[in-house]
């Protein structure tokens, strides 16, 4: 244990590394209540950004026509799910990207390498973002009005469904983690979240609506219709095939993430760009 | 006015080098662009599987309008509201009060550099890629309308945005008002959706609105036919409408700068 301590957390433990996280949410909290307004604005906004996908959807069905074999309600869950799952990833996870490409490109990395914790946990929690509280809210509220609308899930689909929230939110945190290494040797290049933002964007509607070779790339190869679609699915009893190979290649992609991560860290020469 | 011209020539030049050194920022836009439009090719061939049209677009139209889209947004994106937050917001705007340029030219004139370093780097290639590999048949109805219309909603946005940042002389924090503002901005340009498909009152609103001359006008010019709220408009009449609007929206900003400069106070917040 001591071993597997000192190898992932450079000596800490994970009782450290909890403690460390829920200082790094007091801290954003409490500094971005010294523009409680802004703050304010600033969810609001973050949720207005998010519900531009479900207000198409609601324009679609609306004109009368409709995803085949999906009604309103279980694609507004989809959506919805995608918003809280993204919510959480952006409040805790992805402020460790602009983090990393600020310091990176001001030369400043130097000072998280000096520190003695694990650099990618240091980098994640001195950015933690409370905008995207928002965005959690309004998840909730649009998954809550799709569930009402729908039939109860069983028990055994509400199970399988925390399961596969949880690997959504792995599958998120590997694609911080990827986005973050890049800009090692990318430095300076902001738009790696326009490219986040479009891979995942199929991850936000049915992937029926896909072609088939299309919804393998995008379910087994980079596991995006794992953020909203696969825990959607079971949640409503509509699982596809192959949901725990999906898994699987989440859990590669987690793996891949923190060597990519550790091998581009290597690459960072201090002198900014 | 040559020389008023020459202040133009270097800025905008100068503007170019300096984001050339970037290039492959905005070569991002060659993968993000297409996918975007793969995502729509999805959704909306799904959508019109099983019907012919959806608010009076086919499925060709409905392609062609989000393409078209997103090549007049390579031409008249700008960050000048952003631009302008940041030197209130730090203070720095005092260095441009004492240049003897007006800020909003200044301004305009990075916006043509930079847009020129965009027109080879984001709208040719993407352009390219609609052409051959989607097969998007991307010749506008009429050049000259198209053309004149794209140039109006590249002054267009450039002065929403412009205006936008005004708003810092007031505010100290800006970020998010300025946020709202971009998202309202996009949603009734039509960027997102065809702005037909809102509701009937909700159109009638937005025709009167500045923001559908910054995107949805040039598109359906390019298109070569305008409705909007159960009108519609011959392309000449439309064009000449985006003129009126570009216009009001000057005098806008003209009046908002007049009261916000003297509030500037120099020091930042």
């Amino acid at each position: 244990m001591e071993a597997w301590n000192k190898e992932v957390f450079r000596g800490g433990s994970m009782i450290r590394f909890v403690k460390l996280h829920i200082m790094g949410v007091k801290i954003a909290f409490a500094s971005r209540m010294v523009y409680r307004a802004d703050f304010l604005l600033s969810s609001f906004i973050t949720l207005l950004g998010d519900l531009i996908i479900p207000l198409i959807t609601f324009l679609i069905y609306t004109s009368g026509a409709s995803f085949p074999g999906w009604n309103i309600y279980e694609v507004l869950l989809i959506q919805g799910i995608f918003m809280i799952s993204r919510g959480i990833a952006n409040m805790f996870f992805f402020g460790t990207v602009w983090n990393t490409l600020s310091s990176v490109r001001e030369g400043t990395f130097d000072l998280i390498l000096l520190r003695p914790h694990s650099t990618l946990h240091m980098t994640m929690i001195t950015a933690i973002s409370c905008d995207d509280l928002g965005v959690i809210a309004g998840g909730i509220l649009i998954s809550g009005i799709a569930l009402y609308n729908l039939p109860a899930p069983g028990i055994i689909n509400i199970l399988g469904f925390i399961f596969f929230f949880i690997v959504s939110l792995m599958v998120l945190v590997s694609f911080a983690i990827i986005m973050s290494a890049t800009v090692f040797k990318w430095v300076g290049n902001s738009r790696v979240y326009e490219i986040f933002d479009a891979i995942t964007i199929f991850g936000q509607y049915p992937a029926t609506i896909f072609s088939k070779g299309f919804n393998i790339l995008v379910t087994w190869v980079i596991p995006i219709t794992m953020i909203a679609f696969i825990p959607a699915s079971v949640l409503l009893g509509k699982a596809a095939r192959g949901i725990y190979i999906a898994a699987l290649s989440s859990v590669v992609l987690f793996v891949m993430s923190l060597v990519i991560w550790h091998l581009m860290q290597k690459k960072y020469t201090s002198v900014g760009g | 006015m040559i020389k008023t011209f020459n202040v133009l020539k270097a800025t905008a030049f100068v503007t170019y080098k300096e984001w050339a050194a970037y290039r492959s920022h905005m070569l991002v836009s060659v993968f993000v662009g297409p996918i975007y439009f793969l995502v729509q090719y999805f959704i909306w061939s799904a959508v019109l599987k099983h019907q012919e049209t959806i608010n009076g677009f086919t499925l060709e139209q409905i392609l062609m309008y989000y393409g078209i889209t997103m090549l007049v947004n390579y031409c008249i994106m700008d960050f000048a509201g952003w631009n302008l937050q940041m030197l209130i917001h730090t203070g720095k705007f005092l260095t441009f009060m004492l240049r003897p340029v007006n800020h909003k030219y200044f301004a305009f004139s990075q916006k043509i550099g930079h847009r020129l370093l965009g027109f080879c780097l984001e709208f040719i290639p993407v352009y390219l890629l609609f052409c051959f590999v989607f097969r998007l048949n991307l010749v506008p109805d009429n050049f000259i309308w198209t053309l004149i219309s794209v140039i109006l909603g590249f002054v267009m946005m450039f002065l929403v945005n412009y205006t936008i940042g005004i708003t810092s002389f007031w505010l100290i924090r800006t970020g998010g008002i300025s946020r709202m503002f971009l998202l309202i901005r996009d949603i009734f340009a039509g960027v997102f959706i065809p702005l037909s498909f809102f509701p009937e009152t909700m159109q009638k609103i937005l025709f009167y609105l500045p923001f559908q001359y910054i995107s949805y006008v040039p598109v359906r010019v390019f298109l070569g036919s305008y409705e909007l709220a159960g009108k519609s408009y011959e392309i000449s009449y439309i064009v000449f409408l985006q003129f009126v609007a570009v216009i009001v929206m000057l005098l806008i900003s003209e009046v908002l700068w007049k009261l916000g400069i003297k509030k500037f106070s120099g020091v930042g917040a």
